[in-house]
């Protein structure tokens, strides 16, 4: 999990649905962002070899954020910023 | 060079980051509107990510950060005022220089999934900066990310890691990133170091550019202060380390005076400098050449910045020289395309004071003030140099290639069976193959073959691991042949952009 | 140093040939060029393809079936020589046809090809399937595909882990590969006892054998005619568009798409006449990502994930050139576009032709004769 420094400035929150559970998140984070806060590294996704792998970058390099973002497959989490009534979901599979 | 349907505008710049925003203000100056593609959602690049609204304050983010607050303010005024033509959230996937007339095509996707082709008479490439790839057992594992992922998460919403983090590597941005962390009241556990010492030895011996650093050296000074203060542990000589975990990090083993150690952690963050972003300058085709300062193929550059016809280079994208620099090569560049732009046309009319004699001055004062910084980087290229033999001292099964999971003893086996270069090894092996397209194994995969040639064919591979190869053996090398797309695009983004006349010349004989 | 063998291109013709040579006890150096170089070696699709061949040519019609049948075993033999998988496996393929017109036109050539008697005695089977009928083999199809013509002979396999396979076997075995060793000049004049030989000139020095094969690609135009043989090749620019890896979709390949062993989708077939030209170009980029979504509408949201273009080595009607030189006993030429399919055929007798110097008796109609009445 990421925890949210408690002098953050205040913004507007937005409701997501990660993994089939509505969240209030920060306005202004990306997917990858808002899932490594509210879900932590594990279980983010998984390689097509099998190993469990999460964000490394979060700039558009290392393609290990890959998500489903309203139904379309490996998208860069970490390029795409959250939006209201967003549907996100972890390509975590089984271990 | 007309492809159906494109779009047309006299001056594109890739990126708004330092370098980018200044070249577009400048060339606001001088009456021009640019077109700006950019990958964020807001103006800032990575240094001054989010920087109009930042998360935190200066004193936990540190001035360095609020500093780009002006220039940052400045682009989004004339972004509004419409002199600049900004598009946020702007990927280009396609970049074609055309080698006789000048000029550029570009292939742009936007943020909802649309691509358009945009025709560029002359283009500015400030696609700044990455972090280098850093080999080491377990970089995989969630858990472990780049400092500089740690930072992007500071700015887009103060976030930190949930327990204190595990530093490890070398370079500023390291203990930039401890500072923030200690100031935020959450002090990182241990920072692991792969610099043997301070580094004083090598400050008396420059001294001059020892001189031209003592702003970056003071200021890296106080935050190791800071830290001691603090009692973070700062442990030198990192040789080797380890990250192990099942489905996540759950323990950092490092080797130091060849002795292991290690310590449960949840996160790890990483740092081994920054090099310059590859994508677009190989895929346009840029000439690069091996610099032996910093550790990295940096394309090759005209003193005005220029590279092929009608395009420029400017900031961290052409070698490492951070935001304060990226902004002075930011404006040269604008001014060698305004140049450019007066010898190549009598009807130009340039708006205001901007005459080709005020830019000399402009351009000489510029240049003296790059010259400076860059020759004092080359002081901190020294401090904080990767390690020599650095993925020799890891195990054999580091992966190189996280992409497609190829690891450093697969990669040394198909040099043995013959792969002789960069390309011939990918096509042996699928190392560089991946979404990431290489970015983050091509100067691993370059260092260890130039290691082998330099050692010869009957060399034993213990001792080829121990050479460092030279800028002579590296260019040899070479690097991957960087093809499109730049970035990723989707067979039906792709399908839907085709012109509908279009249509495949087939073979009738197929092999 | 003498040596039975040199070898003029380090592609997949070169090196088959020159395991094929290494296998039979020869000693064999193999000069290749530069890690940039041209290499359709490392640009082409991987098939293992027998449709449609030889449709001038009825003898390259039975290579390629004859080649076909030889490549389970070869491929085999390699992963055991090298323990390089190749991603090998003949399912059968389809050539897709996207209009009634396209399908009319394949099934008049396929008729005349294979509605003959050494056809039927060699077992040749092929169907034209309409969409409904594919959807078994290729299931998710688009509306648009018309059909396709399927056979059991054809297949696919991993260009790249060939390449590399043949690479690795040919160094076990004794052959001297050298990189970026282009060749300048070769000419015959070297003696070793009582034989003549050939030299060749390279930037890293002079390489000599007593006996040279030009296996040299789109290079046997400068090269073959100073051994007194014909170049007779041309480029012929093909594209392609690799997707990211996808789950495992069991759909047979075709000539515009399949999918390979690690899951991504190679999408091409494009014939370009643009000389010596290898960049990828928008325009046909955007036409194939068209096409394969039409074939495949789930592929819509499949992400691109690399695109490549490289040059076919073009004989004039498109079969294989395999010459010997009158003028210089000893020399030979081969020049082919289907280095992949005719791997296992160049390892076993092709190689072994040479080395019994019988070229051109055992394979007389792929001398460079049938061009020109009057060349060697």
């Amino acid at each position: 999990m990421l925890i949210r420094h408690d002098k953050a400035r205040a913004v507007d929150e937005v409701t997501i649905v990660l993994d089939g559970v509505s969240q209030r998140v920060p306005a202004g984070l990306s997917v990858a962002a808002a899932v490594l806060m509210l879900a932590g590294p594990a279980g983010y996704r998984r390689h097509v070899a099998g190993g469990p792998r999460a964000p490394l970058c979060m700039m558009g390099v290392c393609h290990d954020c890959l998500i489903t973002i309203d139904g379309a497959p490996n998208r860069q989490g970490c390029l795409e910023p959250v939006r209201e009534g967003m549907t996100i979901a972890r390509q975590g599979g089984q271990p | 060079m007309s492809e159906p349907g494109s779009v047309f505008t006299e001056v594109a710049i890739i990126g708004a980051g330092a370098a980018g925003m200044a070249a577009a203000l400048r060339l606001v100056e001088a009456g021009i509107r640019p077109l700006v593609l950019d990958q964020a959602p807001a103006p800032g690049g990575q240094i001054y990510r989010q920087v109009a609204t930042p998360a935190l304050g200066g004193e936990i983010l540190g001035p360095d950060y609020l500093a780009g607050q002006p220039l940052v303010g400045r682009f989004a005024d004339a972004a509004e005022q419409g002199r600049i033509d900004y598009r946020a959230r702007h990927r280009v996937w396609w970049a074609e220089a055309d080698a006789e007339l000048g000029g550029v095509t570009l292939g742009v996707l936007d943020g909802g999934g649309s691509s358009r082709i945009w025709q560029a008479q002359r283009l500015l490439v400030a696609s700044g900066a990455m972090e280098r790839g850093w080999p080491f057992p377990g970089w995989q594992l969630p858990g472990v990310m780049q400092a500089g992922a740690a930072q992007i998460l500071l700015k887009q919403g103060a976030l930190f890691t949930g327990s204190a983090p595990v530093l490890a590597g070398s370079g500023p941005l390291l203990y930039l990133l401890a500072w923030q962390y200690l100031r935020a009241g959450r002090a990182p556990r241990l920072i692991l170091d792969t610099a043997a010492g301070l580094g004083l030895g090598e400050m008396l011996r420059r001294p001059r550019q020892s001189f031209r650093a003592r702003g970056y050296l003071s200021k890296g000074l106080a935050m190791m202060v800071a830290l001691r203060r603090a009692g973070v542990p700062v442990l030198r000589g990192l040789e080797a380390l380890r990250a192990e975990g099942d489905e996540r990090l759950e323990r950092v083993a490092y080797r130091r005076g060849g002795r292991w150690e290690s310590l449960e952690a949840d996160w790890l963050l990483t740092h081994m400098g920054v090099v310059p972003e590859p994508q677009l300058n190989r895929g346009l085709g840029i000439e690069h050449g091996w610099s032996d300062d910093q550790q990295a193929f940096v394309a090759r550059r005209g003193p005005r910045l220029e590279t092929l016809p009608g395009v420029w280079l400017a900031g961290d994208a052409g070698g490492i020289g951070g935001a304060v620099n990226a902004e002075r090569e930011g404006r040269l560049a604008a001014l060698g395309l305004l140049e450019a732009r007066l010898e190549g046309s009598f009807e130009a009319q340039l708006e205001g004071s901007s005459t080709p004699a005020s830019f000399a001055a402009e351009r000489q004062a510029l240049e003296r003030a790059r010259a400076k910084d860059l020759d004092a980087r080359r002081l901190l290229d020294a401090l904080f140099r990767p390690p020599a033999g650095w993925l020799r001292a890891q195990s054999e099964s580091t992966l190189v290639c996280r992409c497609e999971s190829v690891t450093r003893g697969q990669l040394e086996q198909a040099i043995e069976q013959g792969a002789f270069g960069p390309n011939q090894l990918k096509a042996f092996t699928r190392c560089g193959m991946g979404p990431c397209q290489g970015r983050l194994c091509g100067d691993s995969v370059a260092r260890l073959l130039a290691a082998r040639t330099q050692a010869g064919q009957n060399a034993d591979p213990r001792e080829v691991r121990d050479i460092e190869p030279g800028a002579e053996r590296m260019d040899a090398v070479g690097y991957y042949h960087i093809r499109p797309p730049l970035c990723a695009i989707t067979l039906g983004e792709l399908a839907a952009a085709a012109d509908p006349g279009a249509n495949v010349k087939t073979s009738s004989s197929p092999q | 140093m003498r040596r039975d063998f040199m070898i003029i291109g380090g592609g997949v013709v070169g090196l088959a040939v020159a395991y094929g040579l290494a296998r039979r006890g020869r000693s064999v150096c193999v000069l290749d060029e530069h890690d940039g170089s041209l290499r359709a070696s490392r640009g082409n699709a991987g098939l293992i393809w027998v449709q449609g061949k030889g449709a001038d040519m009825s003898r390259y019609a039975q290579l390629s079936l004859a080649t076909s049948r030889a490549w389970p075993a070869f491929a085999q033999e390699l992963t055991e020589r090298t323990g390089v998988a190749l991603e090998y496996e003949r399912r059968g393929g389809v050539d897709l046809c996207m209009s009634a017109a396209d399908a009319e036109v394949l099934r008049a050539d396929y008729r005349a090809l294979y509605d003959t008697p050494w056809a039927r005695e060699a077992g040749v089977r092929w169907e034209y399937l309409d969409r409904q009928a594919l959807s078994e083999h290729l299931p998710g199809l688009g509306p648009d595909v018309h059909g396709g013509t399927w056979t059991p002979h054809d297949g696919h396999c991993n260009p790249l882990y060939l390449l590399r396979a043949l690479t690795a076997a040919s160094l076990a075995l004794g052959v001297e590969i050298l990189p970026s060793h282009p060749v300048r000049r070769v000419a015959g004049g070297e003696t070793f006892g009582s034989q003549q030989g050939f030299h060749a000139e390279t930037p890293r020095g002079r390489i000599a054998a007593e006996r040279v094969v030009v296996a040299a690609g789109l290079g046997a135009n400068r090269l073959a005619p100073m051994l007194g043989l014909a170049g007779q090749v041309h480029p012929v620019r093909g594209q392609v568009l690799i997707s990211e890896r996808l789950a495992p979709s069991g759909r047979l390949p075709t000539p515009q798409i399949r999918q390979t062993a690690s899951g991504g989708y190679l999408i091409g077939d494009v014939l370009e006449h643009v000389g010596l030209d290898t960049r990828v170009t928008l325009e046909t980029l955007h036409a194939l990502a068209r096409r394969a979504v039409a074939i495949y509408p789930d592929l819509a949201r499949a992400r691109l994930v690399r695109s490549w273009s490289a040059l076919r080595v073009m004989t004039p009607d498109g079969s294989p050139i395999y010459a010997a030189s009158r003028s210089h006993p000893g020399a030979y030429n081969l020049s082919c576009h289907s280095g992949i399919t005719l791997a296992a055929f160049h390892a076993g007798e092709l190689a072994e032709a040479i080395d019994d110097d019988a070229l051109t008796q055992r394979y007389p109609e792929f001398c460079t004769r049938r061009f020109h009445a009057d060349s060697t």
